[in-house]
């Protein structure tokens, strides 16, 4: 190939190159101030390949909806980081966002359903 | 159908048998996701270090128990160490309530955790941890060295059993149902 482009290719075997914060930009906190660590989200069906690595490898998590503490787990990041890139990929689109659990609880009907969900198990 | 995250903080002191509660209920064996707590401006400008000297990781254990197609619970273990207040925070924001596990051998250790949810008016169980063998206390002692309201529910359980520990949940919705003003 004449072109001098490289497709990030050996990332992967090079392990990370550039230090997390980097690659959120140097936030610390989410602009979206609603995320907690209980929010889940799912991944649109959009073409992540633009994404860079660590990116891609929370949106493989996120085939089912997911929560933002377990994304942290599995992938072994820190809470605030994991935040962070959740929020760049919600602005971008990538993916959608369920109820989060920071919000009061004053939903009567919400806790019957764990109740009942509990007395099932 | 929107998603829905429902949360419930598993509290008291260190060794009291917050993981093992939680992984006692859990679908999934208890994950572990870390808190980086970085100092500001300490060691800003020298890069030798830096991660021993100003980083603290906190540990959270926690787990799931899927309640229908549209709601699943977390339940979140406080860390080990009382001091990170802010974490707790941000755990107990929005939660059902908590589940304060007690230890009769070291009452006073599940005491911050009591004072903490019943400073803040958030829905909370007291929950003595049998694991630990023959309890010494009644029901009045334990309430009287604890401080607990009399409208706190105080209940026995096994962390280690599925069922008991099933029942603590329980009694904690139950608890923060009754709690709730009735909508007109």
């Amino acid at each position: 190939m004449a072109y001098d482009v490289w497709d990030g290719d050996d990332e992967a075997q090079a392990g990370r190159l550039v230090p997390l914060y980097i690659l959120v930009n140097g936030r610390t906190s989410p602009r979206n101030t609603n995320l907690d660590l209980a929010t889940q989200v799912i991944a649109l069906p959009v073409d992540p390949s633009r994404l860079e690595l660590e990116y891609r490898e929370i949106l493989d998590r996120c085939a089912r909806w997911v929560s933002i503490a377990e994304i942290g787990a599995y992938l072994h990041r820190p809470l605030t980081i994991t935040k962070v890139m959740v929020d760049v990929l919600l602005e971008q689109g990538y993916l959608r966002v369920g109820v989060p659990a920071q919000q009061k609880i004053a939903d009567r009907r919400l806790l019957e359903t764990v109740l009942a969900g509990l007395e099932r198990l | 159908m929107d998603r829905k995250s429902v949360k419930v903080v598993v509290a008291g002191g260190f060794g009291t048998g917050k993981t093992t509660l939680v992984g006692a209920v859990s679908e999934i064996p208890p994950l572990t996701t870390e808190e980086v707590l970085t100092q500001a401006s300490v060691g800003v400008d020298d890069v030798t270090g830096v991660e021993g000297k100003t980083r603290t990781t906190v540990a959270l254990d926690f787990g799931r128990i899927t309640i229908s197609n549209d709601v699943v619970l977390y339940l979140f273990g406080t860390p080990g160490q009382d001091r990170f207040w802010f974490i707790w925070d941000e755990l107990a924001q929005g939660a059902v309530g908590a589940v304060v596990l007690i230890d009769t051998r070291r009452l006073d250790s599940s005491f911050p955790a009591v004072d903490y949810f019943e400073r803040r008016g958030i829905p909370f169980v007291a929950a003595v941890n049998r694991f630990f063998g023959e309890c010494l206390y009644t029901e009045a002692e334990i309430r009287a060295a604890l401080k607990l309201d009399d409208t706190v529910p105080l209940l026995w359980c096994d962390a280690r059993d599925r069922e008991s520990s099933k029942q603590a949940l329980i009694g904690l919705v139950r608890h923060a149902l009754a709690r709730m003003p009735v909508a007109k």
